[in-house]
């Protein structure tokens, strides 16, 4: 028995040829089952996400060639998408779904979201009975695998964009974001992104402010908040622990007369304030009152760089745990596999 | 070496590798490790033990030379980090207080700290010793607030220079867990030195400069939390004050 792997992701195809080889997750099993099928195949499974398709077969090794041409045909497989497509067969298949699994195939690298999203497909493979012997030890072994690069190494340490860092300072200032109060001047995406984050984690309440009220209302609406005129979002200051500021102001609409002007309401409490605009919306002297910690775009973005460059310097680490664990596997089933 | 000795140095050690493994895991940026707290108990079980032979030697509370005030406050402290430590989740507190614990433990074995003879008490005012057992001990809490401090100091600067990408700015908790547990133990520290006043004033010989600077210490405390509550105040000042009265608060020793 042998096994090989034909995929496509969001570095070898485009975003039309994702769409249309893409699968909807209700039907991976039934999927992987139709697969199981064809002439040569005896395992399979369909893994789906948005930006990758892969099937992973085993078959007879006299029936490979056959099982991988049946598997092209009824996957609709045409010639202009032989560009697109990856193959790998045996250890190398093996090697591929550890490195998918741990991240390190991913757009975002090693983000952790494949993880559970393989898991998911092996699972509706598996309950479809379109696994067997073969597949089933190479899925479960290779989840211990990506368990192991992710305990091992430091590859899902770094916020790899403005939104999470924002988010995890928030988090490092309040920690629990459930008692905390966003305020948002400008509704615009970067907003939207950034307070999205913060809404998942439970924040207490959103104000949304922008020149355009009806924008503000929309953006309220759409997180749950309490939109708030422009000339009136100094009077919530006083009640807000995280402002997020990007607006298309070309003067600064937070000045530290502002805060100082509600510090003695405030109690003196903790803000943090993020300034997203460019150019800048949040006055410089902001940052320099004692309890406030403003960031602006420049510091998040330079956080997001390291968080990529301390993910990229992992990988050898990690590769060095994938061939290791691999060769053990590959031993253990006396290249059976 | 004699068996006391050979404890409170063990005791020394052990708190020194809390403080070591608190670094490493700051360092390495592993998972923290569960081995500080258990090494700051065995270390609290052998201070405990130290003491209980000193008291059996005074017949007392032993807190009659500097030597033994220094392991009465080193194991006030071990004992409100275990507590706070544990409790808040602020295992990196143990990186901040085992060095000082450590140090604390050494510095009471240098000759002269320590009578190496200690003389059993025959006329003991049970006052007095509630009145200096529960001083020390709200010594440690304050201790313990003053470390918490120095935290949230260092975390306020990491996070006002942007300096986010270090290991020790990953492994300390949130700014609000820490200016909590600021305010709590210097709390907790008032409360028991409201107790240990209280009882300082039951004895039979009482007054003195030693009681004077206890009472200014005793309001220095009083009004910094009324402050903090009724008017606010920004978490920097209240760390600076807590660090700063903390070790004029030690004056308190001087004049005994």
């Amino acid at each position: 028995m042998n096994l090989f792997c034909l995929g496509l992701n969001h570095e070898t195809a485009p975003l039309e040829v994702r769409e249309k080889f893409s699968i909807p997750m209700e039907h991976l099993g039934q999927r992987s089952y139709q697969l199981t099928t064809l002439d040569g195949v005896r395992e399979a499974v369909v893994i789906s996400t948005c930006n990758r398709m892969e099937v992973y077969v085993a078959a007879e090794d006299d029936k490979l060639s056959d099982a991988e041409s049946s598997v092209k045909k009824n996957l609709g497989f045409e010639v202009n998408d032989t560009a697109h497509f990856y193959n790998c067969r045996s250890v190398e298949a093996m090697k591929h779904l550890c490195r998918v699994v741990s991240g390190l195939d991913s757009m975002v690298l090693g983000e952790t979201e494949i993880f559970g999203q393989v898991k998911k497909a092996y699972q509706y493979a598996l309950e479809a009975t379109a696994t067997g012997g073969v597949l089933n030890k190479v899925f479960q072994k290779s989840f211990g695998v990506g368990k192991k690069v992710r305990t091992e190494t430091t590859i899902q340490n770094g916020q790899t964009s403005v939104g999470s860092v924002a988010l995890d300072l928030a988090e490092k200032i309040f920690s629990d974001l459930k008692d905390s109060t966003v305020m948002v001047i400008g509704a615009g995406e970067m907003s939207r992104i950034t307070v999205q984050s913060m809404v998942l984690r439970g924040v207490k309440k959103v104000y949304v402010t922008n020149r355009s009220h009806d924008k503000a209302v929309a953006l309220a609406n759409e997180v749950g908040g309490e939109a708030v005129r422009f000339n009136d979002w100094s009077k919530v200051l006083a009640t807000v622990d995280v402002v997020i500021s990007s607006t298309g102001s070309t003067e600064p609409v937070v000045r530290a007369s502002d805060i100082e002007a509600v510090r003695k309401k405030r109690k003196y409490r903790p803000l943090f304030m993020i300034d997203i605009a460019v150019p800048r919306d949040i006055e410089h002297g902001v940052g320099e009152i004692e309890e406030v910690y403003l960031y602006d775009l420049d510091t998040l973005q330079k956080q997001v760089d390291e968080g990529h460059a301390r993910r990229k310097a992992q990988v050898r680490e990690c590769e060095k745990i994938i061939d290791a664990e691999v060769l053990k596997i590959a031993n253990q089933q006396n290249n059976h596999v | 070496m004699s068996t006391m000795t050979l404890t409170l140095v063990i005791a020394a050690i052990l708190a020194g590798l809390a403080g070591i493994l608190g670094v490493r895991s700051i360092v390495t940026e592993r998972k923290r490790t569960r081995w500080t707290i258990l090494l700051m108990l065995v270390s609290f079980g052998l201070q405990l033990i130290w003491l209980g032979k000193r008291g059996e030697m005074r017949a007392s509370c032993p807190l009659l030379d500097s030597g033994e005030i220094l392991v009465f406050l080193a194991w006030s402290i071990s004992l409100f980090y275990l507590i706070v430590g544990s409790a808040y989740r602020i295992t990196l507190l143990g990186m901040f207080s085992a060095p000082l614990v450590m140090v604390m433990l050494l510095i009471a074995k240098i000759p002269g700290m320590l009578d190496d003879n200690p003389v059993k008490q025959t006329n003991v005012d049970y006052w007095g010793e509630m009145h200096s057992a529960i001083s020390v001990l709200s010594y440690g809490a304050l201790a313990l607030g003053a470390v918490s401090a120095v935290m949230f100091l260092v975390l306020d600067r990491l996070l006002k220079t942007r300096d986010t990408s270090s290991g020790l700015f990953k492994k300390m908790p949130p700014l609000d867990t820490i200016v909590g547990s600021v305010v709590r133990l210097t709390i907790i520290g008032l409360s028991f030195l409201s107790i240990g006043l209280a009882c300082g004033f039951m004895m039979r010989i009482h007054g003195g400069p030693h009681f004077l600077v206890a009472i200014v210490v005793w309001l220095a405390y009083l009004l910094l939390l009324g402050i903090w509550f009724v008017r606010g105040m920004t978490p920097k000042k209240m760390s600076v004050f807590v660090v700063v009265l903390f070790f004029a608060s030690l004056s308190v020793f001087v004049v005994l």
